[in-house]
């Protein structure tokens, strides 16, 4: 008989009241109680206190969740659900009940960036050749990228693994934007190879705190972390309640996403023309409901748009959940599809997603999704004439 | 901890109509035809009457069945407040019996949902109580509103407590010649009536004068008539029949105004609906209504003419005498009376 | 994942020969979950669970079901307080979820057409575009079913001005238990007939599956209102309620909120409620402009003078929705102070609210339980909140005996068992402390016309004694639930 070894206090915190329904992806395309948070507390209780077994459907419902912790926002009794399922994977995991070999080898790659990379460029070119299927659901991968240079020692910028991979014009545009502002970073390279996030996502707990262990070392000088990825940001800032250390505490404490830092600065950005544009902002859910400064976006943004607009689906995720997207392909479309009427409704010209997971996986459906860093650098680069945001212009023709 | 026991006048009532022969009550008779006459050898009783308690702090009033409902808006008067129950003579057990809203049903609400408990004799001659004292309460299943429109065939009404509303610091009545009643109705937000009758609106607002006042001039600048609009005193005198029309059919009768007014049927939902069958809200034919007043936003239109019956389908149909069956399975209730074949017929 | 072998059971292979495997479950894990709603009741036991997704499909579901001797149990968000979805005696469940489309909206008539699993506040936010809303707002209003709203009559704040949810539902089409299909009611304004619309609506799912409702949508009011007044007592505040409707005002929400769930909620929101207060009342008005702004005006006279120590009206419209979040989130915040509630349901009248409530906090007391309130006050809809440790052997006892009480007390003042949360196997026992036999019997009556072979969602409502009552006592619980 398997326990979880969750938290009792965490776990009797639900009080069935089923609020967070509505805000749950997969029970919004489902109509499942098992496909909800309510559903899957209730099967870790069944778990926990009753020896309900881990069979297939209990473990379905655990697999199926993207892990976007929607659920945590609309939840009023506080109910800690990504701690909870985080621990709930681990331990089908280390029960050896799921999660097959070659993936856990694919996530352990995450940790060494140059074979992510060779795996882009691989993937990359397999497109150029048709030899990657359009249904591997994969936007446009970039061939070659050059390398980000250090700026200045502001704050660290942090790279991550496939994102640095994929988008790297994305931090590069970040970096420019951060210039304008006055303020040099510092990329973090393969000093901080991965943040972990997908590997505490997929259950694969040791790896992830090794990897956390990691980049509590190697950022340990006291500078501000700047992340432009919703998903790492979030999971850096929990570093604490992941590692239980101080270090880690002092870290996560002065993770910052890039919006978020930049929001109280932006006197130091000059003005200029907005683009012509009206943006629709898709708030990544690791923004909004775990780190919850989703407001900062706009803040960031609105200068520098015609119009901003928000989207009618209080901010229910869009599939990509991490790796969600590549494993639960069928609820991860579904999931999407809603999205995308929600964008339909709202009849943008680009969408802005500060998460490269959602603007992939947005993008592998049409939709012209771009990070605000890149939309605000192209203003900067637009109006001072400067060499700016070619990664927009391409991402926008796309 | 039961409900008080049913008093005196309640029990006397109830040995009255006994278990046996066939018994109807008598209220004021102003509506005795609508759904036919009961059969002859019928004994007909009168229910207590009397009003029994007025909370108006909690806007309730326990009446017995047999009060004439003028009585009972005289004493509700004396407190501001007045009931959803028609103004027209009759009694409060006729008016429960009958279930017909007033003319102004957009401001004084609907009879049934005035209803919040319900006391009645039954078919083997006990006091039943159905619903509750409380201005809100879902203990239970809806006897008060199947109880309303039943016109006595379920159960001979002896006493109710019903919900009252105070009444607005303002009424007025407007009138104009050639206005769009549909416009008047969709500038206005809560207008208590607005009429029509194939040339002249009448529009009843009620509430604060203040804003009796702006919807007043809201209504006039969305109406734009030729002769303006004046004040009345009342709204015009009521055809003496009521078809039950969906709002939205009124607009074909505007359409055919004002030579000879005509509606056409088209009933029920979306789709699948039909299917369902009922009471759809057709009135049959395009067929003249008459002289007429219709009342916008509502549906009801008062005819010189009678409404055609509308049968329902036979799923409803069975599962209506079931619910008559269990009720009174002797059929000792108004015998004769039935509340299907509708289209009431009684003069007004 | 989902390529499981077509059931041995041939009530299940006949449920899949229809919906197709997709729509039928039968695993344990799925049937374990939809034993529960938000209710504290255990010891429910579904059978197959069924995801119909037409009016068609639920008939031959329900027919299905007839024809293998099981019964079925309607089941739309499971947000229900009283156990009414909870199912007895292993029947088939039908959940609404998937039918969840907003069929047809009509400006002309003021209704929009609906399938039954549409969430309550989708329906309000897909109208808002058009200045209408779905009046019925009931606490759960994000998350529960309208085809759940019909089924328990639910109210919420605002229904105070705007009524319950009977007065907004012109028609329905029903699946009756013995699968043939009925409109009830009608769009037009006076249907004919007995208003079997109204007799259904509130029936707990026990008098058949609604499967497409026309209610009416409401306009948005121009102006609006909202006051947060605080007092040292609660029953000042209690008293204040009744001195404002004696006035002739009747506001569109009145709700009161006692310090411990106050604390809780300002905790959670963060809306700047008056922490310091013995309780506090949100009053809302709307309406024509001038109007509501002179009720507001005599509002705040009437709290003061009756003891308000700060009246505090909501500026705009971000600060008014905040403390309405506040107030709609508040069962949940309670968590924050104890691990489980009992959440009760009783109506009295206005004037009795300060000695019921004065009643029901000597009652917690006494057997050694917090309580918090907060509650409807301008109905006089009370909502005592027991809060408990589950995992305290014994506690659940005392609970439940703290609830008769109270249950007890508010019908001995006058009032009811049940303001919108409904009967369901809760209150099915305390019946009889409000009925008598007659008039149970008659209510069994009507149950009967619906469902004369006690087919739908038997064992609630009606204590035993009644038809379909004795189906399975939840005391009893299933073996083998995991099995
Ligand atoms: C935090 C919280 C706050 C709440 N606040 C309020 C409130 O303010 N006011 C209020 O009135 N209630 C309130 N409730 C109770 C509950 O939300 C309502 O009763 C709601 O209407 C239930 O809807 P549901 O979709 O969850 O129904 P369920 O719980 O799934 O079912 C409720 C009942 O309806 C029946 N049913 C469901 N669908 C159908 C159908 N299509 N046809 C026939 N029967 C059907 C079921 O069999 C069951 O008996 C609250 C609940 C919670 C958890
Ligand atoms: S984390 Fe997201 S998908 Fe998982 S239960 Fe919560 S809301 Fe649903
Ligand atoms: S997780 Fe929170 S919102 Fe969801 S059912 Fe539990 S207590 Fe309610």
């Amino acid at each position: 008989m398997t326990t979880l070894g969750l938290d009792p206090e965490e776990l009797g915190r639900c009080v069935q009241c089923g609020l967070c329904l509505p805000s749950c992806p997969t029970f919004r395309v489902t109509g499942d109680e098992s496909q909800s948070p309510r559903g899957r507390i209730a099967l870790m209780r069944a778990v926990e206190h009753e020896g309900a077994p881990l069979s297939a459907p209990v473990r379905r419902s655990f697999e199926t969740c993207v892990q976007c912790r929607g659920c945590e926002t609309a939840c009023p009794s506080g109910v800690p659900f990504g701690h909870l399922m985080a621990r709930t994977r681990e331990v089908i995991v280390q029960s050896g009940l799921s999660t097959s070999r070659p993936v856990r080898a694919g996530y352990a790659a995450l940790g060494r960036p140059r074979l992510v990379r060779a795996a882009v460029r691989a993937a990359a070119l397999g497109q150029r050749l048709h030899a990657v299927p359009a249904s591997a659901g994969l936007p446009p991968l970039p061939l070659r990228q050059a390398p980000l240079r250090r700026t200045g020692s502001d704050a660290h910028l942090f790279t991550g693994c496939v994102m640095d991979a994929c988008q790297r014009d994305v931090h590069r545009d970040t970096v420019r934007v951060l210039a304008a502002a006055g303020f040099g970073v510092e990329p973090t390279g393969d000093r901080v190879p991965c943040c972990g996030a997908l590997h505490a996502h997929a259950g694969l707990g040791r790896a992830a705190r090794k990897l956390a262990a990691g980049a509590v070392r190697a950022l340990g000088d006291g500078l501000p972390v700047l992340v432009n990825s919703a998903g790492c940001g979030a999971a850096m800032k929990e570093y604490g309640r992941l590692l239980g250390s101080d270090a880690a505490r002092e870290l996560a404490g002065r993770v910052f996403d890039v919006s978020e830092w930049l929001a109280p600065r932006m006197a130091n950005l000059p003005e200029v023309r907005p683009l012509d544009l009206r943006v629709a902002v898709q708030d990544p859910c690791h923004l909004r409901h775990v780190q919850r400064v989703h407001a900062a976006t706009r803040a960031v943004l609105a200068p520098f748009v015609r119009e901003l607009l928000e989207l009618d689906d209080d901010g229910l995720c869009c599939g990509a959940g991490g790796s969600y997207a590549f494993f639960e392909r069928r609820e991860a479309r579904a999931i999407r599809a809603r999205k995308l009427a929600s964008i339909a409704r709202s009849a943008p010209d680009v969408v802005a997603s500060a998460n490269p997971g959602c603007s992939m996986h947005l993008a592998a459906a049409g939709v012209p999704a771009v990070h605000p860093m890149t939309l605000v650098a192209r203003a900067l680069g637009a109006q001072g004439g400067a060499r700016g945001a070619q990664g927009a212009q391409g991402r926008l023709g796309s | 901890m039961t409900a008080p026991a049913p008093d005196g006048a309640l029990v006397r009532f109830a040995r009255e109509v006994g278990a046996t022969g066939p018994v109807a009550v008598e209220g004021g008779r102003t509506r005795w035809d609508t759904g036919g006459d009961p059969a002859a050898g019928t004994r007909l009783l009168r229910a207590p009457a009397g009003i029994v308690e007025h909370r108006p702090e909690e806007m309730t009033v326990r009446v017995r069945a047999g009060t004439a409902v003028d009585e009972l808006h005289d004493e509700l008067a004396a407190t501001g407040q007045r009931t959803a129950l028609p103004r027209r003579g009759g009694t409060v057990g006729g008016a429960l019996a009958v279930g017909e809203n007033d003319v102004c049903v957009l401001g004084r609400g609907r009879v049934r949902d005035a209803v919040l408990q319900v006391r009645y004799v039954s078919a083997d001659g006990v006091v039943v109580t159905g619903g509750g004292p409380t201005v809100k309460n879902v203990t239970g299943y809806d006897l008060p509103r199947l109880l309303v429109g039943s016109l006595g065939t379920l159960g001979l009404l002896a006493e109710a407590i019903l919900r009252t509303n105070p009444v607005p610091a303002v009424s007025r009545w407007f009138r104009a010649e050639g206005a769009v009643p549909f416009k008047a109705f969709d500038a206005l937000f809560r207008p208590s009536a607005v009429l029509w009758n194939g040339c002249t609106t009448w529009v009843e607002l009620e509430g604060h004068a203040a804003d009796v006042e702006a919807e007043r001039r809201a209504l006039v600048a969305a109406t734009a008539v030729a002769g303006g609009w004046s004040e009345c005193d009342a709204g015009p005198v009521l055809p003496p029949y009521r078809w039950s029309l969906r709002p939205s059919e009124l607009r074909r009768l505007h359409e055919a105004a004002p030579g000879g007014p005509g509606a056409a049927g088209g009933a029920g939902g979306p789709g699948e609906a039909g299917e369902a069958g009922g009471h759809g809200a057709s009135i049959g034919e395009p067929s003249g209504l008459g002289e007429l007043v219709a009342s916008i936003g509502v549906g009801t239109v008062f005819s010189s003419r009678p409404a055609p019956p509308r049968p329902p389908s036979p799923a409803l149909a069975a599962l209506a005498a079931r619910v008559k069956h269990e009720f009174d399975p002797g059929g000792r209730l108004n015998p004769g009376r039935s509340v299907d074949p509708a289209g009431s017929v009684s003069p007004r | 994942m989902r390529g499981r072998p077509v059931s041995a059971d041939p009530l299940v292979a006949a449920l899949c020969a229809v919906l197709g495997r997709d729509r039928v479950r039968d695993d344990a894990a799925e049937r374990a979950l939809l034993a529960h709603d938000a209710s504290v009741f255990a010891g429910g036991a579904a059978g197959p669970v069924c995801f119909p997704t037409s009016t068609e499909e639920v008939r031959a579901v329900v027919r299905i079901a007839a024809s293998h001797g099981s019964a079925v149990v309607p089941r739309g968000a499971g947000t229900g307080l009283a156990g009414g979805a909870i199912p007895l005696g292993r029947p088939v469940v039908v959940v609404t979820t998937k039918m969840n489309r907003i069929l047809e909206v009509d400006r002309d008539d003021r209704i929009a057409w609906v399938e039954p699993g549409v969430v309550n506040l989708d329906l309000t936010k897909h109208l808002r575009p058009l200045g209408f809303h779905f009046a019925p707002d009931p606490s759960s209003q994000q998350a529960c079913t309208i085809g759940g709203n019909v089924a328990n009559n639910s109210g919420g704040p605002h229904c105070l001005a705007y009524g319950v949810t009977s007065q907004h539902v012109l028609a329905l089409d029903v699946v009756l238990p013995d699968g043939e299909v009925v409109r009830l009611g009608g769009l037009d304004a006076e249907p004919p007939g007995y208003d079997l619309r109204g007799a259904f609506i509130g029936g707990e799912g026990t008098l058949g599956i609604a499967t497409r409702i026309a209610v009416r949508i409401t306009k948005n009011p121009p102006a609006v209102r909202t006051l947060l007044l605080a007092f040292d007592s609660i029953e000042e505040a209690a008293t204040v309620v009744g001195r404002v409707v004696a006035a002739g005002i009747v506001p569109a929400a009145m709700e009161v909120m006692d310090r411990g769930i106050t604390v809780a909620v300002e905790n959670f929101v963060h809306a700047g409620y008056p922490v310091d207060a013995g309780a506090v009342l949100l009053v809302e008005v709307d309406g024509p402009e001038a109007g509501t702004a002179l009720d507001a005006e005599r509002i705040a006279e009437i709290g003061r003078a009756g003891g308000a120590t700060s009246v505090r009206t909501a500026a705009g419209e971000e600060e008014r929705a905040l403390l309405w979040r506040g107030r709609k989130t508040a069962f949940g915040a309670v968590a924050q102070i104890a691990p489980s509630y009992y959440l009760h349901d009783t109506v009295v009248p206005r004037a009795a609210l300060p000695q019921v409530l004065r009643a029901v906090y000597e009652i917690a007391e006494r057997h050694g339980l917090m309580v918090v309130n907060v509650f409807h006050a301008g109905d006089g809809n009370l909502h005592p909140l027991l809060l408990f440790d589950p995992r305290e052997p014994g506690t659940l006892a005392r609970v439940h005996a703290a609830g008769r009480e109270i249950v007890e007390v508010s019908l001995a003042a006058g009032g009811v068992l049940s303001g919108e949360h409904g009967v369901g196997v809760e209150k099915r026992d305390y019946m009889p402390l409000q009925f008598s036999d007659v008039d149970l019997d008659h209510q069994n009556r009507l149950r009967r016309a619906f469902d004369p072979a006690c087919r739908a969602n038997p064992g609630k409502v009606l204590p035993s004694g009644h038809s379909c009552a004795d189906i399975q006592s939840l005391e009893r619980l299933p073996a083998g639930v995991w099995a």
